[in-house]
């Protein structure tokens, strides 16, 4: 099941169905068409869904504290981490939603995030991300998971651990900061 | 300027072949690929021109191997072979003469006046250049008495344990202090609140409260207060080499910026740098100081998957170095994270 978008190519070698989520097109029957956001890819596995959110930037260091000249620097990247890991979690909700109102979310969920970050940073941005998503029950009166698990991480990670799913990227498509 | 090494069968190397930059080079690499030896082979090729020791006798001394047997140095092999280590420098960054020293031992060789020295050994020795060895563990609060001891007794130390001591001890040089070491010592006078004294072959940092001995102090900071005294005592000075194995050990984070601004100083007046560091904030700290015209470059050691041999890659950009052993690190735990949250999925 081949899915483009973005500037990447999945290959998703077990899926039942895979679609580009966000899709524009009116005119095929995946198009989104919601006031909401939505993240990029879903793949649709026989015990398990995939969210999938792509982001590829020119300068992953904006985004990294320790990479900060001086305070007012630090504060800034500080605030773009953030920002994205805000982005990230508002996306994953919205998609959430969209996908209990089609009455699909009924299997574990599993959000991969593909970043062009070093694994420090993806790994930061992931444990950040985890807590607010949230990942599991998030009170003893839920029923339900939001989401089974969460992951952050670059492409060389996605291949090395995903055999079944691999990616390629296609072209540059690199977004700047916010 | 150092330029260039090369190893053959030497201690755990095959074959290494490194171009070096003029200014900092950092080495990472996980435990067991070499970085150390790296540093102390350039090390002794250094400090020889200025202590007039046999570069094969340095070279036993900072190595230590089992009964000093210098043969030992030789890589592992069932039968008999040779080794060597070769180092390249020139006099000046844009000069082109460079000079070259080998050593070559074989596994049979037992002392080091058995070894042979080849390439330009006079004209190496007559050209001398000020070095320092700055190991992972600090010896500035084991200085009373280690000095004699290591003297008069044969005990079993490498030498550059003593070797650093000696050059802390070494008197401040005579005149006014220029300028550019000025600023820098007031960069570390500020950083560890004091600057530092001996007395008795004891070290203390001298403060408005007083006089504080080295036993006392954080290692972080007796780290500060033995660069403090190599460039007050003109240690390092233009054209001189530093090098640093695992400046980060008991160094907190907002020391660690001072050390790294330290060291892109000296570089910028002509020192020049070798660093092997597991640290990714070492690293980061290094990559964010760097500014138009530094001389950076990154060497990375690896295994060979498949032959297992000790390799190397270079780059001057941070982002391009690969691989990069302390980034898979992070890299190894994401791998581990998934498989507990997904299982199989994927695979």
């Amino acid at each position: 099941m081949i899915v483009e978008t973005d500037g990447y190519r999945f290959d998703f070698q077990d899926a039942i169905d895979a679609f580009k989520f966000d899709e524009t097109d009116n005119t095929k029957s995946t198009f989104h068409g919601a006031p909401m956001k939505a993240v990029d890819v879903i793949a649709m596995l026989p015990d398990a869904y995939l969210f999938i959110e792509i982001k590829d930037y020119d300068s992953p260091e904006e985004f990294d504290e320790l990479s900060g000249a001086d305070e007012i620097d630090r504060k800034a990247k500080r605030d773009n981490f953030k920002w994205l890991k805000n982005y990230l979690k508002y996306k994953y909700r919205d998609s959430y939603l969209y996908r209990h109102a089609e009455g699909k979310a009924d299997k574990p969920i599993h959000y991969l995030c593909l970043i062009n970050f070093d694994n420090a940073l993806n790994l930061a941005l992931r444990k950040s991300l985890k807590s607010e998503l949230p990942v599991g029950k998030a009170s003893r009166r839920w029923v339900h998971e939001l989401s089974k698990s969460c992951q952050v991480l670059n492409l060389d990670a996605w291949n090395r651990n995903f055999p079944k799913w691999p990616v390629q990227k296609l072209v540059r498509n690199i977004e700047k900061v916010r | 300027m150092i330029t260039k090494l090369k190893f053959e069968n030497f201690t755990a190397f095959e074959k290494l072949d490194i171009d070096f930059s003029p200014g900092i080079n950092l080495f990472i690499g996980e435990n067991g690929t070499g970085k150390t030896h790296i540093l102390k082979a350039l090390y002794a090729a250094c400090d020889i021109t200025k202590s007039k020791k046999g570069f094969a006798e340095k070279i036993n001394d900072v190595f230590y191997p089992s009964g000093k047997q210098i043969g030992r140095l030789v890589k592992r092999s069932k039968a008999s072979c040779s080794g060597y280590v070769e180092v390249k420098r020139n006099f000046f960054f844009f000069e082109p003469d460079i000079i070259a020293l080998r050593l070559t031992v074989t596994n049979h060789t037992m002392t080091p006046d058995k070894a042979k020295i080849t390439g330009s050994p006079k004209q190496w020795m007559d050209n001398s250049v000020e070095s320092v060895f700055i190991p992972v563990k600090d010896m500035m609060a084991n200085a009373p008495g280690f000095r004699s001891l290591y003297a008069t007794r044969n005990i079993h130390f490498e030498e550059v344990y003593s070797d650093i001591i000696d050059r802390a001890f070494l008197p401040a040089l005579r005149g006014p202090i220029d300028r550019d070491r000025g600023k820098l010592l007031d960069i570390l006078q500020k950083s560890m609140d004091g600057k530092v004294i001996s007395k008795n072959e004891e070290f203390f940092l001298k403060n408005k409260q007083g006089e504080l001995e080295f036993t006392l102090l954080a290692e972080g900071v007796r780290k500060l207060g033995l660069l403090w005294l190599l460039i007050q005592n003109g240690t390092l000075l233009s054209g001189s080499v530093l090098f640093w194995d695992e400046p980060e050990a008991n160094l907190n984070p907002r020391l660690m910026q001072t050390v790294v601004g330290i060291l892109m100083e000296l570089q910028r007046l002509g020192v020049q740098v070798f660093v092997s560091t597991h640290d990714y904030v070492l690293l980061k700290e290094f990559d964010l100081a760097v500014r138009e015209g530094d001389r950076i470059r990154y060497h990375s050691l690896y295994r060979s998957k498949e032959t297992q041999e000790i390799m190397h890659s270079a780059s001057d950009k941070f982002q391009d170095l690969a691989p990069n052993a302390i980034d898979d690190t992070f890299g190894s735990l994401i791998d581990r994270q998934i498989s507990n949250d997904m299982g199989g999925l994927g695979k």
